[in-house]
């Protein structure tokens, strides 16, 4: 418990670090956000005098310690700011558009286990075949490419040339395919190489030996003593991909028209829409440092040694 | 079989569709006002024939959902996307030439005060009928914005009769009606909720709107004029350029708009049709005149000239735009003034004559190639770009690759997008600026005017700090936004732009852009603009 209550405490500093940020990169971003709301409602740029009055009627004249500080006491109230441009919270709109996101990151997540965990396992048993060849080459590539080359290949050979599946937008699950995969592919080599990496090493333990030197049978030696062990750091690394799905994949959500919060957050920095943008960050922040608490408690269920050393009185989990 | 259409070509299926008897009521509509025959070209001169599907539905591949959503400024389906819901008073045609929509007359009054007849026999989506109520309540909305471009004032529209409206703007404005063509004016239901129901009087009426999804829009049985052929349009938000070309490659749209001009060559090949528009937007550079910050080497005009001189315009076509710009110099579309575009010469590519003028004004070659004068470097630098720098793609290069050739030294900077090249613009460093501008109304003097008088149309900002050149420009470009006559405009406004560029080169014209769009064989009647907030939707049509 004491651990749990320790990484908790942790996530105070930690989301307060996140906040400054926010603020911090929406001050020093390029552009003026007075000006950029003036242009989208009118179609130019504005004027000195009409530069002046936008900055006032959105609060930008306000110092800027103060406007943090309101900005951080609102936040905590689940209060994020109403965006420039739609006019609705951006609670509300982050919170409308994360089910999607997180839709996508789920499938993407799924795919990347799917396809990189036995890969990479099978890799490891069988070192130095083809299929171990095969596995370190595919899944070196897959990790190098970038997920919108990757999106962009895929519709063109399952939509422009086979006419499989739809080259955007939301619906069944056909429209799921392609997105889940040009995020997941890149993860699935990731996930892939640890296995493999991580498999070699748990194999390589004198534990194993002992299992063997014991006459335990070759199934029982790697399905429980050798892959248990394996996966606590596998699920680690999963976890931290899950979390930089959730708040990464904005780029592969405008290509395929993914209505998620990375898309809403893409055109919100294309618009200077403030609230939105340093709500994002926020929202992102927190999403990925809850998933990191979820996984540290994982992994301390996986592997009690985790909390030894970590309470005063650190002896028994 | 792949085509490509111009701005000018018709419908191909115009004359199947146009009844006699409509064609009589149109005609009789325009009677006396002007613009109708450019209206008349751009609807009536059918040339290519693909057999019409009646109703259906088409999905347009359109660029990013920038609608507003709050306030008095909400447009869902008004602008930048202009789905054909909402019609103004009058609207442009590809040759700038004002036709009569919701108005059939208008006149000013008293110096200030412009009367609109409004067209009987309207009725809105909602089932009403169209009235002077609309139109004060839509100009009220927008005075309450602060009036927009034609400077609508609270209280300045005033219900004369249910059919008979007055327009009495802030300022005595001669370009009203020139103005008002931008679907920003369009006229709004009265009381109607614009995001969620947005009414108005057009060939479609609004069906659904998901956020950077899509709006769908549906035929307006009630229409007032030749009603649409669709049923429904569906227009998707793909914001990512390649992602638009290949939603039409994989069929899962029938027409995209906003096409990467080195696109064009590759969807001609694989079978589909490409729209260009006439020139309606430019590629220029602005030389910062106004020397503060350091920012002073434009001030030397044998500089400027010599900028001009440097730079080959057709290889820039040829090699940055494929092909895809017109070699125009006016800035201000040259279609939008008429015969008075030769007013303004612009320059021939002459790189010796460019070296000849910077010697004489004693800019002598020094080290590296890069001339010098009195210990001070010809170096300068150029702000890429308006509105991103991704629109210009490799312009700034090319024109640091010519300008090098003559001796003058550029460094680029590029800015991502237009809230990063604002604030640029605001430390007023910078010697050249490239922007990529939009003719979206009918008024010749907007741009020039808004640019560089040295009050500007809103009050002075930094452009006029930059680039506003004073001197004979100020009376003509003032006198232009004053004149009563349409000819008188357009001369004025092109003797002006003769200043800007052939006298003084403090804009560097580089080229007349168009507007691309694309679509499949299963679609047609698609007619390019050169401001794509004219596009008009009612003709689009799924082939037999």
């Amino acid at each position: 418990m004491w651990y749990v209550g320790r990484r908790v405490a942790y996530l105070v500093p930690t989301w307060l670090g996140i906040t400054l940020l926010a603020f911090v990169v929406a001050q020093f971003a390029p552009g003026d956000p007075a000006g950029a709301y003036f242009a989208r409602r009118h179609g130019r740029t504005p004027s000195n005098a009409e530069l002046t009055r936008t900055r006032h009627q959105l609060g930008l004249d306000r110092p800027a310690p103060e406007r943090y500080l309101r900005s951080v006491s609102h936040a905590l109230r689940g209060d994020l700011g109403t965006s420039y441009t739609s006019g609705l919270p951006v609670m509300r709109e982050l919170l409308g558009r994360f089910p999607s996101t997180l839709e996508l990151a789920v499938a993407a997540t799924l795919l990347a286990v799917a396809i990189g965990l036995p890969l990479g396992i099978l890799a490891a048993l069988k070192r130095n075949s083809l299929l171990d060849q095969l596995t370190r080459g595919g899944s070196l590539l897959a990790a190098s490419m970038p997920s919108f080359w990757i999106a962009y290949l895929l519709i063109i050979v399952f939509s422009v040339k086979l006419h499989l599946l739809p080259s955007f937008g939301t619906g069944g699950l056909d429209h799921l395919v392609l997105p889940a995969l040009a995020l997941g592919v890149g993860e699935a080599g990731l996930v892939a190489r640890l296995a493999r990496a991580t498999m070699l090493e748990v194999l390589g333990e004198d534990y194993i030996t002992t299992a063997r030197g014991k006459g335990l049978p070759e199934r029982r030696v790697i399905g429980v003593h050798a892959l248990k062990n394996a996966l606590a750091a596998v699920v680690t690394q999963i976890g931290l991909l899950f979390g930089f799905l959730l708040a990464y994949s904005a780029i592969v959500e405008v290509i395929f028209v993914w209505p998620g919060v990375g898309r809403l957050a893409v055109e919100a920095i294309d618009q200077r829409d403030y609230p939105v943008i340093q709500g994002f960050v926020i929202f992102a922040g927190t999403v990925f440092i809850l998933v990191n608490l979820v996984v540290d408690l994982i992994y301390q269920r996986l592997d009690p040694r985790i909390s030894l050393g970590s309470a005063p009185t650190a002896a028994v989990t | 079989m792949a085509r490509e259409t111009r701005g000018d070509v018709p419908p191909a299926w115009f004359d199947d569709l146009l009844t006699r008897r409509e064609a009589v009521r149109r005609l009789g509509l325009g009677a006396g006002v002007i613009g109708t025959s450019g209206w008349l070209l751009a609807c009536g001169d059918d040339k290519s024939s693909r057999a019409v599907k009646r109703g259906g539905t088409v999905t347009v591949g359109a660029e990013e959902d920038a609608y507003v959503l709050s306030g008095e400024s909400a447009n869902v389906g008004q602008y930048p996307l202009n789905a054909n819901i909402f019609e103004g008073l009058v609207r442009m045609d590809p040759s700038y030439g004002i036709v009569p929509v919701l108005a059939t007359s208008w006149r000013l009054r008293g110096g200030k005060t412009w009367r609109f007849a409004l067209r009987r026999g309207v009725r809105m989506h909602d089932g009403r009928p169209f009235t002077a109520e609309s139109v004060k309540y839509t100009f009220d909305r927008i005075a309450a914005q602060g009036g927009g471009t034609p400077g609508f004032a609270k209280g300045g529209t005033k219900i004369v009769d249910d059919h008979t409206v007055d327009v009495t703007p802030s300022f005595p404005n001669l370009r009203l009606v020139e103005q008002i063509v931008h679907p920003e004016n369009s006229i709004i239901a009265a009381g109607s909720d614009p995001v969620k129901q947005p009414t108005g009087t057009g060939p479609f009426r609004f069906g659904s709107y998901q956020r950077q999804q899509q709006l769908v829009v549906k035929r307006f049985a009630g229409y007032w004029g030749t009603p649409a052929i669709l049923d429904e349009i569906r227009f998707k938000f793909l914001p990512d350029a390649n992602a638009r070309r290949l939603a039409l490659e994989a069929g899962n749209v029938g027409l995209v708009l906003g096409v990467p001009n080195a696109a064009v060559s590759s969807l001609k090949g694989n079978g589909f049709d490409v729209h260009v528009s006439p020139a309606g937007a430019y590629e220029a550079m602005y030389a910062n005149i106004g020397g503060k910050k350091g920012y002073t080497l434009l001030q030397d005009a044998a500089v400027r000239h010599a900028i001009e001189f440097a730079i080959d315009r057709r290889a820039l076509i040829q090699g940055v735009f494929d092909g895809q710009a017109t070699p125009e110099q006016t800035m201000v579309p040259a279609r939008l003034l008429g015969g008075a575009a030769a007013t303004v010469k612009g320059y021939t590519h002459d790189p010796a004559k460019a070296q000849q003028m910077l010697e004489q004004a004693g800019w002598k070659v020094g080290g590296g190639g890069i001339r010098s004068k009195g210990g001070r470097a010809l170096a300068l630098q150029l702000i890429d770009g308006f509105p991103s720098a991704a629109v210009h793609t490799s312009v700034a290069e090319f024109v640091q690759d010519q300008l090098k050739r003559v001796g003058i030294g550029v460094k680029i900077v590029k800015t991502a997008d237009s809230p990063a090249y604002t604030a640029r613009m605001k430390s007023l460093q910078g010697d050249l600026w490239l922007e990529r501008g939009s003719q979206n109304d009918a008024n010749p003097s907007f741009l020039p005017a808004l640019l560089f008088s040295k009050k500007g149309l809103f009050g002075p900002g930094d452009y006029q700090t930059m680039f506003a050149p004073g001197g004979s420009f100020e009376p003509l470009i003032n006198q232009a936004l004053s004149a009563p006559s349409e000819q008188r405009v357009k001369s004025l406004v092109a003797q002006a732009m003769h200043t800007l560029i052939d006298r003084d080169a403090i804009v560097i014209p580089l080229a007349g852009i168009s507007a691309i769009a694309a679509s499949s064989s299963k679609v047609t009647g698609f007619v390019p603009q050169p401001s794509a907030l004219q596009v008009r939707y009612d003709r689009l049509a799924r082939t037999a």
